[in-house]
């Protein structure tokens, strides 16, 4: 080996190392509609801001480290921080019963309260107990989404407030609970929504750290307790508007080491299998409800998308080619996301469900379209001249002559799609639907038990599209075995 | 019972039929031959309406089709001639997911509107006819071609056509077979059907065709009575082709 690259690679390994010698506090947080926690910096997009931003870099400094923040999602906040992807989590993460069994939390930092939002003209909606039978939206895997669960209110999970909210404004649900800082960020100054009722609820916020960090945990409580002291905490809460009463009252009683005079509450999600279990039929129904109505309006918009692809006049052709290769040609996802978010501008605001259904629908409608195509190219002409010659017409002739054989060409990758179709249902996650893959992810980020739910789901889907190719395939046997079998007296002499 | 006059077909700058006429009275069979590319099959084509005539026009059972009507009309007259002609093609082209009754019957139910029972009851009578009844329930995949192609004709003829058209009907049959297609095609020239059979097989037009009409180059070059065209043609090109098969 050269000797220059050897003396660049020392050069490299010792600069890595002078690096390190201050070492790193890397810390995980979702920033997606994270603010004002953590969030990208509207003025300048590859910056994050927020005040737990800036708490961190405090806190860092305090522990005589360098802060790195690994953005994340929040829901897999916890399994990522026990894979190691970074050593704390600052969040706005409640400590919760579950939690607790899979990490271990820091002292409190801060003094969160719970806010429900309805639409301005609401006025059924004063506090929770007006929305057992209605549906509220939060933030999933947090302390308001159990807080829901414990309650028996019907809630729906959302990865990030700016998509509670909107749902709120366009009536896809009722109500939203969400930690007062993001209320006050998000909602507060919409005209279109308002506050029912006062701040309710009492949970600290802290961080969380891998079980077995003992000593790193109690660098962070040392830290914490000196930004306290040090009034560093309350001049960046004072910043973000976030120093309130229930502030004063907390960080009082750290500094004087007495109790808070209110407990804070520890919300416990209630985790059981039965509950799951039921939880996850209604997900598989709802992904076969999806599947289903998806798959009758692919199979029916796709006869007419194929027909006027391979036969119709040229402006019909084109508009056929052009829905075809736009719905081939973009991921059903942002087709989904588009007709979730984007048709409400103009007016249509469907529910998730329906949603999903219309989007897999279209979405699909142009691969069936192709199935039939192909199908249809694959008679042969002769079977056209033969009609023809017999007086049909050509309507005549294509609905009794050329139709039936060319489904009988369709229907094996009719049957595949429709298999892969009913996969393809779990994108409709991406919206919040309650379907199994949403099912699965949030019952597993609220219980920790992502391999036995993991396997359970897995049997849900097994369970429904194994009978479903097995169907499929019974099919395409009977209508090849009708050939075969009646081969055997097929020479009889003539 | 049908009778062409001038007939002329053109595929862009490359005339295939070049002014064609004959006639074929009531009750006989016309045997059309001719080497490949002679312009038989664009006949045949144009007789049912497959093709459209340039110039010129076909007349059969008070149905007169002509070159250069409007398009609409001579779509119109397309779907009566197709009424009044039936059609053996050389690959059959049987309906394969209809049984062989569901391929006689097809037609004559969803066309002509006939009742089922009255359609298959005359269909099974059909089948008997072409010897094909035994295999009434079974589906074309499992028929040998002579088979298949006695479904064919049954088909053709459950139309009640003013005239059959078969285009090269033995050239999927072995010698034994020609002979009983031989047959039954005189049988039903007999029973009173008219007939126009397309074959480069002089063998077998020479067996069952009352007049022959030899074409080349899209013309008509010798039309007569079978047994004179074949003993003594007027024409030297007819002459060769014959001694050429034989």
């Amino acid at each position: 080996m050269p000797r220059h690259i050897v003396t660049l690679l020392l050069l490299l390994l010792t600069s890595t190392s002078t690096v390190s010698a201050q070492q790193t506090l890397r810390w995980g947080a979702d920033p997606s509609g994270g603010a004002p926690y953590v969030y990208t910096d509207p003025a300048n997009p590859d910056r994050y801001i927020g005040y737990e931003k800036e708490m961190v870099d405090a806190l860092a400094e305090a522990m005589g480290r360098r802060a790195e923040f690994i953005p994340s999602d929040w829901e897999t906040l916890v399994s990522a921080l026990q894979r190691k992807s970074f050593d704390i989590i600052v969040n706005g993460l409640e400590p919760t019963g579950d939690r607790a069994q899979q990490i271990a939390f820091s002292n409190p930092y801060y003094v969160f309260q719970l806010q429900l939002t309805v639409r301005r003209d609401d006025d059924r909606i004063h506090s929770l107990d007006d929305c057992k039978k209605r549906t509220v939206g939060t933030l999933g895997n947090t302390a308001a989404s159990r807080l829901l669960q414990q309650q028996g209110i019907p809630f729906r999970s959302y990865q990030d407030p700016v998509g509670a909210y909107r749902d709120l404004e366009l009536k896809r649900i009722d109500a939203v609970v969400m930690d007062v800082p993001a209320e006050a960020f998000y909602a507060r100054d919409n005209p279109k929504l308002k506050q029912a009722g006062p701040p309710f609820s009492r949970g600290t916020y802290v961080i969380g750290l891998r079980k077995g960090d003992d000593a790193l945990k109690a660098e962070v409580d040392r830290a914490i307790e000196k930004m306290i002291t040090d009034g560093t905490l309350e001049k960046i809460l004072t910043k973000w508007k976030l120093w309130n009463e229930a502030q004063v009252e907390f960080q009082t009683s750290v500094k004087t080491k007495t109790p808070p005079a209110i407990p804070f509450e520890m919300t416990n999600s209630i985790f059981n299998w039965g509950e799951a279990l039921l939880r996850l039929t209604r997900a598989a129904l709802v992904t076969v409800l999806i599947a289903l109505g998806s798959m009758v309006i692919a199979v029916t918009l796709g006869l007419p998308l194929a027909v006027g692809q391979w036969n119709g006049p040229k402006w019909l052709r084109a508009v056929c080619t052009v829905y075809v290769e736009f719905f081939r040609g973009t991921p059903v996802l942002v087709q989904l996301l588009f007709l979730y978010f984007g048709l409400p501008v103009i007016g249509i605001a469907m529910p998730g469900w329906l949603t999903a259904l219309v989007g897999l629908g279209l979405n699909y409608a142009a691969y069936e379209s192709q199935v039939y195509r192909s199908a249809l190219d694959a008679i042969p002409k002769g079977q056209w001249e033969a009609s023809y010659s017999l007086g049909m017409s050509p309507l005549l002739a294509f609905r009794r002559i050329i139709l039936p054989q060319a489904f009988r060409i369709a229907l094996p990758p009719m049957t595949n799609d429709f298999v892969s179709l009913f996969k393809d249902t779990s994108v409709a996650f991406a919206i919040s639907v309650w379907e199994l893959a949403t099912a699965y992810r949030e019952l597993a980020n609220a219980s920790g038990q992502f391999l036995l739910l993991g396997v359970t789901v897995s049997l849900f889907y097994l369970a429904m599209s194994l009978p479903m190719a097995h169907l499929a395939r019974m099919l395409e046997q009977r209508l090849s075995n009708r050939a075969t079998e009646r081969h055997d007296d097929a020479e009889v002499p003539a | 019972m049908i009778k062409v006059e001038n007939l002329r077909k053109r595929f862009g700058a490359n005339e295939v039929l070049k002014g064609i006429n004959f006639e074929v009275p009531p009750q006989t069979i016309l045997g059309v031959i001719g080497a490949s590319g002679s312009g038989k099959t664009t006949l045949l084509r144009c007789l049912n309406g497959l093709e459209t005539i340039s110039e010129g026009s076909v007349t059969c059972a008070g149905v007169h089709l002509e070159g250069g009507l409007a398009a609409a009309e001579y779509k119109k007259r397309v779907r009566a001639l197709r009424l009044k002609v039936g059609t053996v093609f050389q690959h059959f082209y049987l309906f394969p997911h209809l049984s062989v009754v569901g391929n006689v019957i097809e037609a004559p139910v969803h066309v002509l509107h006939t009742a089922k029972k009255t359609a298959e009851t005359e269909a099974y009578e059909l089948l008997e006819s072409v010897g094909m009844k035994h295999a009434a329930r079974r589906y074309p995949e499992s028929l040998s071609g002579g088979e298949q192609q006695r479904v064919a004709i049954a088909r053709a003829l459950a139309m009640h056509p003013a005239l059959l058209l078969l285009d090269e009907p033995t050239s999927a049959l072995d010698p034994r077979r020609i002979q009983t297609l031989r047959g039954l095609l005189r049988g039903f020239a007999e029973k009173g059907h008219t007939m126009i059979i397309i074959s480069h097989s002089i063998g077998f037009l020479g067996g069952v065709s009352d007049n022959l009409l030899y074409m080349e180059g899209g013309l008509v070059v010798e039309h007569g009575p079978t047994d004179q065209v074949l003993n003594s043609p007027k024409d030297q090109r007819v002459k060769e082709f014959i001694n050429q098969a034989e």
